[in-house]
This record gives structure tokens, sequence and C-alpha cells, in this order.
């Protein structure tokens, strides 16, 4: 286990280093978020004023700002596409030989990539969810049992979410190029997940097919717990689903990279 | 003037071919863009249809208004796909790797070369799509829309494209003088998501700030307008001027980035 353990810490520390060479990343990613922030304002404001309203389906203009704003954070913490986009080159280049005749785990080693490659966000994000609760009182994290709730629901998220694109990528082993698959679900999932709109504010119909995936467990779930917009009794419940979300995506991907490699040339395309 | 234009056009037409055959080869690759476009088209439409469930009017675009809007903001996205997209994300690494030689070693203007060599040829098919979709939207439009307003739209969209394309060449430019600059691509997505919402939400500074310095509300609300509600002239001048200014900032950059390229891979 401990060997397990350094093997694989080993690749966070070597792409934590190359992460922190390209800081232009981390400040790109807050320019998209606040700038993401800055038309969502806009356009609610413009809603909220038009109509002259004080709340929609609960949620109040400031309340709503918190949580788009909370959900482009968890986001962009969840979003594993770029590594995706390697492993697919990998697979359809043949480069992926490297992974099969050494002791490394293809699904372990992207994974542990994907989090160091992030963690240059993970820092400016912490610091940003750790400012939030202090310069703007009251619209997050009202007890620390919502900042460990919404941790525990982050962790899961970003899991799953990597689980759901490597059952993507997997793909390339059939047909060689499958960008454009991830590429499809990554931008359907910036609205499905809740990203830009919070799920409450879907059509009843729309929300009820998403509460059958896994997608609510990616943004909503996590900004729901940090917004007290679910109530506690539902955490542990939900958080049961997510997890078996998580077994299931993780078997899947199993059992499509097994059935892929048998099919793979190893000499690229 | 008139062999110069020639020639290129005949350099782009071989290009576009070229570029044909490779989609092509990728079969799957191929409908996949397609499936994307209309993934991403889909998406917007389910935005709006939610924020105009809350709302009858953002400013002066409806839920008519804003439909046109959406499928002309479409036209431009892949109209730029079209055309530069191949080639302009690719910049940084051409560059870096120092594939860049190749492109100004050939004999012809080095711009035109790294702008233009790569088409992505999918994106015609969109282009065929959203223009039936623009025509069957304006001409089932509440109120009459004039041959000039038409006229006067695809002056004011072009604009808005030289536009776009100045901006993401300044953008992917960058990387001469910030070395490897990988994030270029995304850093133009982000600013590009200003001109996908209806210019009436922004006001103060920050409208006058996407009127002229990063005119994002020139690609597309603009050529809107000025379909749905007639040319206003001084729109329409104040965009023919930007665009010129900024096609003209795209070579002077695009010269002094030349003069930091030291050719090397790293």
């Amino acid at each position: 286990m401990k060997a397990w353990i350094d093997k694989y810490f080993s690749v966070i520390r070597m792409t934590w280093i190359q992460a922190l060479e390209y800081k232009a990343n981390a400040i790109v990613g807050t320019f998209a978020i606040f700038s993401g922030l800055a038309i969502e304002f806009l356009i609610w404001k413009q809603v909220f004023q038009a109509q002259g309203l004080t709340e929609i389906r609960g949620f109040t203009f400031n309340g709503l700002m918190a949580y788009i704003f909370l959900c482009m954070i968890v986001g962009q913490l969840k979003s594993s596409w770029a590594t995706s986009m390697e492993m697919i080159d990998s697979i359809r280049t043949g480069e992926m030989n490297k992974y099969l005749i050494r002791p490394i785990s293809f699904f372990t080693y992207h994974f542990m990539m994907f989090i160091g490659h992030n963690s240059l966000f993970y820092i400016v994000y912490s610091t940003v969810l750790i400012l939030f609760p202090i310069l703007l009182p009251g619209w997050a994290f009202p007890t620390l049992l919502h900042v460990l709730g919404f941790i525990m629901a982050l962790l899961i998220s970003i899991y799953l979410s990597y689980a759901i694109y490597f059952c993507m990528v997997c793909f390339a082993f059939w047909f060689g190029e499958v960008r454009a698959l991830v590429i499809a679900y990554n931008i359907s999932n910036i609205v499905l997940s809740g990203q830009i709109i919070p799920l409450r504010l879907f059509p009843d119909s729309v929300r009820n097919i998403i509460n059958l995936t896994p997608l609510q467990f990616l943004v909503d779930f996590p900004v729901s717990i940090a917004t007290a917009n679910l109530p506690i009794k539902f955490w542990l419940p939900k958080m049961g689903i997510a997890l078996s979300w998580c077994i299931v995506m993780t078997l899947a991907g199993r059992v499509i990279y097994k059935s892929g490699i048998r099919v793979y040339g190893g000499y690229g395309a | 003037m008139e062999d110069m234009v020639h020639r290129y056009f005949s350099l782009w037409i071989s290009f576009f071919n070229n570029s044909l055959t490779r989609d092509l080869e990728f079969k799957a690759n191929f409908i996949g863009g397609l499936l994307v476009d209309i993934i991403y088209y889909g998406i917007q439409f389910f935005f709006f249809s939610i924020i105009y469930s809350y709302v009858d009017a953002i400013g002066v675009f409806t839920r008519e208004d804003v439909m046109i809007f959406l499928v002309i903001t479409f036209l431009a996205d892949t109209f730029y796909m079209f055309f530069f997209s191949g080639n302009l994300f690719n910049l940084n690494r051409w560059m870096v790797r120092g594939d860049l030689d190749y492109f100004l070693l050939k004999p012809m203007n080095s711009q035109f070369m790294v702008s233009f060599r790569y088409v992505k040829s999918y994106a015609l098919v969109s282009v065929v799509i959203l223009l039936i979709m623009l025509t069957t939207l304006v001409s089932a439009y509440s109120a009459p829309i004039g041959f000039i307003n038409v006229i006067a739209f695809v002056f004011s969209f072009l604009m808005g494209t030289i536009l776009w394309y100045g901006v993401d060449f300044i953008i992917s430019s960058s990387c001469f003088w910030f070395k490897n600059f990988s994030v270029s691509g995304w850093l133009s997505h982000e600013i590009l998501k200003f001109s996908t919402r209806p210019d009436s939400i922004y006001t103060g500074l920050l409208r006058k700030m996407l009127l002229s310095m990063i005119p994002m509300i020139l690609i597309a609300s603009i050529p809107t307008r000025t379909l749905l509600y007639g040319p206003d002239v001084r729109y329409l001048l104040w965009q023919f001027f930007i665009a010129i200014f900024f096609f003209l900032l795209t070579r002077i950059i695009w010269k002094k980035g030349l003069i930091r390229y030291e050719s090397a891979s790293s």
C-alpha cells in the first residue's frame, strides 16, 4: 500500500511542479470565473429588475449570484477534459504502450496527473473560498458543518467527473479520435449540471431526467450544500447515491477499458 | 493588385481542398464536429429559454429577437471557426516547436499563411444549416425586414468577423512575448463569451469598453440590431473604423512578433 501511495504521490508531485511553471493557467482560470460571473450578474440583474422580482424559486438575487459563483469554481475544479484530451492522444498515437509495460494503472496515473495539474487552481480557489464567507457573510457556508459537507461533496464530484470522462476516453480504442464526444459532453455538462443556471430553475420535466443521471452530483450537489439550499437531512442519502454512481462509473470504465485494450493495436493512428 | 488577389484566392482554395481531404480521413470526428455544434446551439437555446421563462424582454431584445441574435452569434462563431480557428489556436504550438519556420519560408505573406492554412471544412455544413435557420426566422419575424437591412447586416457581419479575427490574432500573437502562452485559446474563448449575450445587458464603462478596446458588442449584437431594427450609420461607421484599426494592429503586432521570434524548438 505504501509503495502504491509513494508511486502515485510522485506523479502528483511531478505534475504539480510542472503546473507551477504555467501560472498563466490560474490567471486565465480566475479571469474565466469572474468574467463568467459578470455576464451572469448582468443578465440576472436585468431579469430581476425588468420583472420587479425579489426572488425566483427561492433564490434572492444575492443568493443566486453566490450560487453561480460557487458553481463556476466547482465546475472548473472538477473538469478534467484537458487530461482526457491527453489520454485520447496517447491511445490514438500508441504512446499508451508505456503504461502497458510498466506497473502503472492508466486510470490512476492520469487521475493523479489531473490532480497535480489542477493543484494551482486548488490553491487559488481555496483562497477565494476561504475569503468568501469573510467578505460576503451569510451568502454561503453558514456553519463549519457546511464547509465539511461541501468538501466531501466536492471530492466526490471530482472523482465522479473523472470517472465519466474516463469511460468516454476509452471509446478511443475503437474510434481512434473521440475528442468530439468529450467536447460535446463538456459543453452539455456546463448547463445540464447546473453550472450557469441552478437546476432548481429548470423546467420540472428536464430536472426529472437530470435527477436520473450522475450530472446532479457534479456541481449542483456540492454548491447546494455550501449555500444551505439542501437541508442537512438529505446530505447523507444524496452522498450515498453519489458514491454509488462513483462505483458504477468506475466499474463501467474498467469494463470498457478491458474490452478496449483487446482491440488496441499499439501502433498509433 | 488584381493578380495578387487572384493568387491568394487560388491559394486559399488549395488550402481548403487539402483541409477537406484531411478532415474526411477522420469521418467520425467530422461528424462529431457537427454533433458538437448542434449540442452547443441546443444548449444556448435552452439557456435563453430558461431566462425568458422569467422575463419578457432583456432591454430591447424580446424572445423572438434573441432567437435571431443567437443564430447570428452561432453564424459568426462558425464563420470564424471555418476560416481561422484551425490556425490561430495552434500558433503557440507552432512557435514553441519551431514549426513556424515552415510557414515563414513559404513565398507568400506569412500572416496570410498562419491565418488561413487550415480550414475547418465541417463548419461549412453548419454555415448552411444556420443560414437556413436565419432565413426562416427572419421571414417569420413579426415586423417586416427590408432589403437595406439585409445588405447593411452583411456588411456589419463581415466587419464583426474581421474584428474577432483581430482580437484573437492579437491574443494568439502574444506567445512571441510570453514564449509559451498555451492558454491563449482559452483566454480568447472567455473574452468571446461577452459577444454571446445581447448588448442591452452591458451598461456604463463596461459597455464603452466592449464597444472599443474589447469590441465584443460589435461582433454579433450590432449586426443583429442592424438586421432587425435597421442600419444605424453611426454604429456601422464605428464598426468599420474599429475593424480597420484592429486589422492594422494585427499587421504591426505580427511584424514586431516576428522580430522577436528565435526560431528554435524547445
